[in-house]
């Protein structure tokens, strides 16, 4: 190759100038193929890349995360599944993992021997794309939870699928996310979940339809901004639950907006309550009083009332019917008999 | 009179017979539609709401068959004010024909638990035997419970603004409706499908199917066994002969049992998934209450 440039540069001639600009041209060329052909000096920037090993169970595995909300710790798997991304939300054309994974920007892979350093930062998913929706969110009671608690705030992935969320797919009104969003919910609000499950919008969605003329979780509670119900300015405060419950059910007002949407009486920690306000009737009387004076009381009533008639009911009309199927078989029995002896 | 097995007898009119294939109809119709929603958490009720048609359809068979049971309802008080209004019938509030509980139904509930430890013989019924009185009182009071809450559920909003916005936060009337609806609903077809079809339907001298209800004769022998003050008071008054009617034809009976097995089949069926789906909530409730309590059976080798 050296002999070949000797040769072209004797061809040429001896301009100085012309002499430089050629093998500069040919150097940033030998750097570009040496580049080109070694791995060792990729920059992290095409998902190729990313994919080359992240496909690959050999080069990556499984790695310890430790949930910043919860604390729970988890194996999570680094691999991969190279389709599933490319039919996610996030898996288009222009979309690249560096998009996200942004603190991998610009990592040199020669400088970290083919690897990038391990823990990246939790996705920001709010500061450059999804600005809107996280606007309404961080006025919810959830973020000022969060905050209040000094824990991280709970990411956008711990309700929403992250790079699994499916491309094309409408939000709101889509059944697989309506399914979806009360195990989201319930995974947490576990008390709230099993009573909402005792109620007439829970029976029917428990039964896998879920259209959107039944009550999910966020229909009622609103979707990011999320407020406790007792706040005045909540979707089911007393201004707003006339449309929030109007969605449904046309004219709702006045009494109607009172429905018990989280009935107690099948919850065991309600019993549990009672009685304990019982036992501390003389320290503090309002505990039993509080009890009483709330609306699932006549609820609760009832329920144990119908579980007194239908344990008599089946008990006694039980006994009664096994003893009436006895004493006719005997009976037949006898009369048999004495036939036989006529 | 000979006693051949031939003579048979006239027990329910074409009226009575009517009335509950209505009230079969709308009953199965309701409990296939409504019993999935109680069960939600288990199987068979995912497969059996799908197969009723899934959330809109099934709510819609479930109001139908409402309003059949309303014109089966309505039939039976329009033929009770007949009878006591036009025809002067005093007999179905007070006297042996009732259906009301009289005081010799009390003295007929006695001597049956004497039959029943064998310190006696059993007594002999009249028109409707004390059970089926009970049935009869509790299928009155089921509707009518029902229909009410029925129609709470039906219209929630109408009917909650009838209770004052003062009682509102105390008193919420869609759901009391719903536990009442509910709890009442588990009791009526838990009661149909096991106790009356057991009483009734699959009794040792019925099985499988108690004709009578669907050809509506009853032939002389099973009559005097099954009602014998009936048989003996109806001789003596003479009106025995009125009743007399030509056996049913082998293909009305035929007919009956081709409508009655499937129909005890499938309540049967329904009775097994509620019974052991509720073995299953009680397992789960005993296991949520000790979860908390470790107890190793071991731990006794460690002395």
């Amino acid at each position: 190759m050296v002999s070949l440039l000797k040769t072209t540069i004797k061809v040429i001639g001896d301009s100085k100038a012309c002499r430089f600009v050629f093998i500069s041209c040919l150097f940033s060329c030998l750097l570009f193929f040496t580049s080109a052909f070694s791995s060792e000096s990729l920059f992290a920037q095409e998902n190729s890349e990313c994919f080359e090993c992240h496909t690959d169970p050999a080069e990556v595995g499984d790695k310890v995360r430790v949930d910043p909300v919860t604390g729970e710790v988890e194996l999570v798997s680094m691999l991969v599944d190279e389709d599933a991304f490319h039919a996610s939300a996030h898996g288009g054309e222009d979309f690249y993992c560096i998009d996200c994974h942004a603190d991998l920007e610009d990592v040199d892979l020669e400088e970290t021997e083919g690897g990038h350093y391990p823990n990246l930062q939790p996705v920001d998913c709010i500061t450059f794309c999804h600005d809107d929706p996280a606007e309404t969110f961080l006025e919810g009671s959830h973020a000022n939870l969060m905050r209040e608690k000094g824990v991280e705030l709970p990411t956008c992935k711990h309700c929403h699928a992250g790079e699994k969320s499916k491309m094309f797919t409408p939000k709101a009104d889509d059944l697989y996310h309506r399914m979806d969003t009360i195990g989201k919910c319930g995974g947490c609000h576990t008390e709230y979940y099993d009573s909402y499950r005792n109620n007439l919008h829970g029976q029917v969605t428990a039964l896998g339809h879920v259209d959107t003329d039944i009550a999910t979780c966020v229909d009622c509670h609103g979707q990011h901004t999320i407020l406790n119900s007792s706040d005045p300015e909540s979707t089911l405060g007393p201004e707003n639950a006339k449309e929030t419950c109007g969605n449904c059910h046309p004219g709702a007002s006045g009494s109607f907006l009172k429905h018990i949407a989280h009935p107690q009486y099948k919850n065991l920690g309600y019993y549990k309550s009672a009685v304990v306000g019982l036992l501390n009737i003389r320290k503090d009387p309002g505990q039993l009083g509080s009890i009483i004076k709330s609306p699932q009381i006549i609820l609760t009533i009832l329920f144990v009332m119908y579980v007194g008639i239908l344990v008599i009911t089946f008990a006694q009309f039980g006994t009664h019917m096994l003893l009436s199927w006895l004493g006719t078989l005997l009976d037949e029995r006898k009369g048999k008999d004495s036939k036989h002896d006529k | 009179m000979t006693s051949n097995g031939n003579t048979t007898y006239l027990r329910f009119g074409l009226f009575h017979r009517f009335g509950h294939f209505l009230i079969i109809i709308s009953f199965f119709g309701l409990v296939l539609t409504g019993m999935p929603l109680v069960f939600k958490d288990y199987g068979w009720a995912h497969f059996l709401y799908n197969l009723m048609g899934g959330y809109p359809t099934a709510g819609n068979i479930h109001r139908i068959c409402a309003l059949i049971t309303f014109v089966a309802t309505f039939l039976h008080f329009a033929f009770l004010a007949f009878e006591t209004l036009v025809r002067k019938n005093r007999n179905i509030f007070w006297g042996p024909e009732s259906l009301l509980i009289q005081p010799k139904d009390l003295l007929n509930i006695l001597g049956d638990i004497l039959w029943f430890f064998r310190l006696g013989k059993r007594p002999q019924f009249e028109r409707y035997i004390y059970w089926e009185k009970f049935e009869y009182l509790s299928l009155m009071w089921g509707t009518m419970v029902m229909a009410v809450t029925g129609f709470i559920l039906w219209f929630p909003v109408q009917s909650a603004n009838l209770v004052p916005a003062k009682l509102a936060t105390f008193i919420d009337l869609p759901s009391i409706a719903l536990v009442a609806h509910r709890y009442e609903a588990l009791l009526a077809a838990g009661f149909i499908f096991s106790i009356h079809f057991l009483h009734t339907h699959l009794l040792p001298e019925n099985i499988p199917v108690d004709e009578a209800m669907f050809t509506g004769r009853v032939d002389e022998g099973h009559f005097k066994h099954e009602r014998g003050a009936y048989y003996e008071r109806l001789k003596e008054e003479g009106q025995l002969e009125e009743l007399k009617v030509p056996p049913a034809s082998s293909k009305a009976k035929f007919v009956s049992k081709l409508m009655g097995l499937p129909l005890l089949g499938v309540g049967l069926l329904m009775v097994g998934f509620m019974l052991s789906s509720l073995i299953c909530s009680l397992a789960s409730v005993f296991v949520d209450l000790t979860k908390n309590i470790h107890f190793d059976i071991f731990s006794i080798f460690a002395f």
